[in-house]
């Protein structure tokens, strides 16, 4: 099969181009100063926006085990329903990405609205009306909710592909159902449960569309602190390179780490 | 297997409502009569008939359709084959490889859309270098020295995050394929391209299809990556809605979701019940008794292909309808303006006019704020020819030179502007700009909601009306409110008086006063008396109260800014001429008055602003209140205690940004 190598070749050369050169590009403007010449200066001032670190990372995060304790739930049932159902479950956990994530979100903008439809709904018993929108709940849930697929899909395709013997051979050696569960099919599920955390973290830590609409603009996230700073506000695109550099390095970093948990296994899992 | 109890079966329904709640009432609002998304107005189909004709939504519909169909069927085939190219490898450089290949997958959008942006700005840069060296040894043929981002750089981001999905559910069906077969197939005498297109193929197709599948789904539902890339000629679906989201979401994008869902949900439907009935059939001849029992790979493949070559048809089709469509798009190419200005600020109809009579075609895109905008132009994103930025923006523009003077001789209609509009401070001998409006700044409230009326911007920083206020998302307007309730001069470069200033903000900010930070999604807040303080422009309290009569308007007693926006052309716009007739025909009497009417911002046109009283009972046969008026159009007293903004020196504008970063961390 010696010619295939050939076909590896215009891919790389596509690589290096748009995936490592704007990589590199990035790590240059963060190194720079507005003059163009080298600077340190851009992370210097990183210690202001800690908050911002921390606000996004926890947000995030909240999105994400909410994602899992939902998520996992709904695989497992899944996997153990009959594969007409699957099938058509699994249609229609991915069809809302069909339908823009922010028309999506600017649905639950007039849910959560002040006047909107679930305080007008309250309103009827005399309860409320509470403030919804414009809080960090409001954005988790954006987070939530548009992310939620991510997690479970994963999950479900590592389940459903699980040798089904393992899980009658612990039975017949007298565990009950949730020993199983426990110390067969979660171990075994493992590795979709890493790849839908990575692919619910990462997009909410660095989401800014979700954090304007329901988060009322007041808080910065991360996302938003690096829009503003190349097509926003505050124009600076040295120091948002350098806090995208910053995000970037983190991230890598926590999925390392996680991934050395999952003891390397490999997460080519998608949809 | 055990089946689920009924709990584990509602829970599971649970989150299906909770996925398709906001999209059954998307789709429930898209037959609403009127345009709002909470309020039930009777059915009716008017914004189906709507959307066909909004050219804004089909043209970046078009666009979206365009660049996820291209992009996933390079993608497919660029991807199918690196993947049977990396499975030759050896497994180090595979690795390596495979690692690169999935940093676009693994990376968030926003550094993916960053790192490109800057990479496509730096490459035009270095391009423009080049050519220009080209052009100047030899004459055979003139390159193009000004690129700009569009429609490739969008389609080259959309096929460089795509093909890694391909990638992914190409390998591992390789990994499965027995070596053996190809080596086999060559014994046999076929040649390598055969024993792909035999052997390997159909074997990888069900990995082919999905990595398309996902790779389609991704660029459809793509918006920031296309955010930092698309530039703004071409615009995708996302974009247009993620601008309609800043100021009112059009009702018709409710419809056009609609029908994409409606599609998709058809389509899908149809593959699945065919792929049931046929995964039944063969299983009935095979006498198979689970599906489950993973049946082996040889009673399948009668089934697969067949479906897929429908599938790969169908997609095929698609694809070259639509590349046909481009081909006579450009082929019919009229010339164009491309234009920038703030969301509700034309009477639309005005673009069709001009359309009509000049046959230019109008791209019209809207920036969010002042600053917004000269970030979309410091960093490539923004290739524009015609802008309407405010007065101490176009100084900032002219000191930075970025600005090109007009041609008057082409603008006859500039004469019929006011001569009080004209040598302004910001252009004094007048060679860079035409007016376009003028307005005050004010602050509107809900009187239903607050115990009396608001005369000072005091109210801006009041417990009182915690959580009720919404000040504004931009830090020249916003400062300015504090600076104008401490009494300092809003031009102030005092780095005292600033942080001064910025420190109230923070500390009603930590108070809890501000509901949100806002810009143009203030006509929903307000209309909707979801609050009851904004500070805002004049203009946009006269569209706001039309939908919700409580609002009212005040000019502070400590006085306010005013403002007047001007249209001016960048340096080295690409169609000047083009620009040219469209700043003569917006200045032209007749389209002052129609946007006057539309926007409800004063005309710097003399004839038009006089008139527009006249104007208004003709058309609504009835008198135009005065007070409506010279909210529109401040009389000279009112001015009075207004000032306009001027440009501040750099150092000032760099204690603007950190302090409004400061106030967003906060």
């Amino acid at each position: 099969m010696n010619r295939t190598k050939a076909f590896t070749i215009p891919y790389t050369i596509w690589m290096a181009l748009f995936v490592v050169a704007p990589i590199i590009m990035i790590v240059v403007y963060a190194f720079s100063g507005a003059d163009g010449g080298f600077t340190l200066a851009n992370f210097a001032s990183m210690g202001d926006y800690t908050v911002v670190f921390i606000r996004s990372f926890r947000l995030a995060l909240i999105a994400t085990v909410i994602c899992l304790v939902i998520g996992y739930p709904v695989a497992y049932l899944l996997s153990r329903e009959g594969p007409r159902f699957q099938r058509l479950a699994t249609v229609l956990i991915m069809l809302p990405m069909w339908m823009n994530f922010l028309l999506r979100t600017y649905a639950w903008m007039a849910i959560l609205e002040k006047n909107g439809l679930i305080n007008q709904f309250l309103g009827l018993f005399g309860i409320g009306p509470f403030q919804m929108i414009d809080t960090q709940g409001a954005v988790v849930l954006g987070m939530v909710y548009n992310y939620l697929p991510f997690m479970i899909l994963p999950i479900y395709s590592v389940i459903i592909k699980l040798d089904h013997s393992l899980v009658e051979a612990a039975h017949d050696l007298g565990a009950n159902s949730v020993v199983t569960f426990l110390r067969v099919i979660l171990p075994l599920s493992l590795p979709g449960v890493l790849s839908g955390i990575t692919m619910v973290f990462v997009p909410s830590v660095s989401t800014f569309a979700i954090s304007t609409m329901l988060g009322g603009g007041t808080e910065l996230l991360l996302g938003d602190l690096i829009e503003q700073q190349f097509l926003g506000g505050a124009y600076n695109p040295q120091l948002g390179a350098a806090i995208a550099m910053v995000m970037m390095v983190i991230v890598v970093l926590c999925m390392l780490v996680m991934n050395r948990f999952g003891e390397g296994e490999e997460q080519a899992v998608v949809l | 297997m055990k089946k689920n109890s009924a709990f584990s079966r509602f829970f599971t329904f649970l989150v299906f409502l909770f996925l398709y709640a906001p999209i059954i009432l998307l789709i429930v609002f898209s037959f609403n009569q009127n345009n709002s998304n909470v309020v039930w107005g009777g059915f009716s189909l008017n914004w189906y008939r709507e959307l066909f004709q909004n050219r804004i939504i089909m043209r970046s519909l078009y666009t979206t359709l365009l660049v996820s169909l291209i992009a996933t069927v390079i993608a497919t085939i660029a991807g199918t084959f690196a993947a049977i190219g990396f499975y030759g490898l050896r497994r180090r450089t595979r690795n390596v490889l495979n690692t690169v290949n999935n940093i676009p997958m693994m990376n968030a959008d926003i550094v993916t859309g960053v790192a490109m942006c800057l990479f496509f700005v730096a490459f035009f840069a270095l391009w423009k270098d080049f050519a220009l060296w080209i052009n100047s040894i030899q004459s055979l043929f003139t390159l193009p020295t000004r690129l700009t981002l569009g429609f490739p750089t969008l389609l080259i981001a959309h096929i460089t995050f795509n093909i890694p999905y391909v990638l992914l559910s190409v390998s591992p069906k390789l990994r499965q394929l027995d070596k053996n077969l190809i080596d086999a197939a060559q014994d046999l005498g076929c040649t390598w391209f055969q024993a792909f297109w035999k052997v390997i193929l159909p074997e990888i197709k069900p990995g082919i299809v999905s990595g398309a599948l996902t790779a389609f789904t991704m660029s459809i539902d793509d918006f920031i990556i296309s955010y930092f890339t698309a530039g703004s000629s071409s615009s995708t679906l996302s974009m247009t809605i993620y601008g309609m989201t800043k100021k009112r979401v059009s009702p018709e994008i409710n419809a056009i979701s609609t029908l994409l869902f409606v599609t998709v949900i058809l389509l899908l439907a149809i593959i699945n019940i065919r792929e049931a009935r046929q995964e039944r059939l063969a299983l009935r001849q095979q006498g198979a008794p689970s599906v489950s029992a993973g049946a082996p790979a040889a009673p399948k493949k009668p089934v697969i292909p067949q479906k897929l070559t429908r599938f790969a048809a169908a997609l095929a089709c698609c694809a070259i309808l639509l590349t046909a469509g481009v081909g006579a798009f450009h082929n019919t190419r009229k010339p164009i303006v491309n234009v920038c200005s703030w969301g509700e600020y034309i009477d639309e109809e005005l673009i069709t006019m001009f359309e009509e009579q000049t046959g230019i075609l109008v791209n019209y895109q809207t920036a969010e704020s002042n600053e917004a905008l000269y970030s979309l132009l410091k960093s490539g994103a923004g290739d524009y020819d015609v802008i309407v930025p405010s007065d101490y923006m176009i100084s900032q523009l002219m000191e930075e030179g970025m600005l090109e003077k007009l041609d008057y001789s082409q603008i006859p209609n500039f004469s019929l502007i006011d001569d009080r509009f004209k040598n302004l401070p910001y252009d004094p001998a007048n060679e860079y700009t035409v007016p376009y409006t003028w307005g005050t700044v004010g602050i509107i409230y809900n009187t239903t909601m607050v115990a009396e009326p608001i005369t000072s911007w005091g109210a801006m920083f009041d417990d009182k009306y915690a959580g009720e206020v919404l000040m504004f998302r931009n830090s020249r307007d916003a400062m300015a409110t504090a600076l104008l309730y401490l009494g300092y001069d809003v031009n102030t470069t005092d780095e005292n008086e600033l942080r001064q200033a910025a420190g109230l903000i923070a500390d009603a900010k930590s108070r809890g006063v501000y509901q949100a930070f806002v810009m143009d999604e203030i006509f929903l807040k307000m209309e909707g008396g979801n609050a009851a303080i904004g500070a805002y422009y004049a203009g946009d309290y006269l569209t706001a109260v039309e939908n919700n009569p409580d609002l009212a308007f005040v000019i502070p007693e400590e006085g306010s800014n005013w403002f007047v926006d001007a249209m001016c052309v960048l340096k080295d716009a690409p169609h000047y001429e083009e620009a040219m007739a469209w700043i003569n025909f917006i200045a032209s009497t007749e389209a002052n008055l129609r946007n006057m009417d539309f926007i409800w911002y004063a005309s710097p046109n003399k004839k038009a602003l006089e008139g527009y009283p006249a104007y208004y009972e003709e058309l609504y046969k009835e008198e135009l209140d005065q007070e409506t008026y010279e909210i529109m159009a401040a009389p000279p007293e009112t001015l009075e205690r207004c000032q306009s903004y001027i440009s501040l020196p750099e150092e000032t504008r760099r204690l603007y940004n950190e302090l409004w970063i400061k106030l967003g961390i906060q």
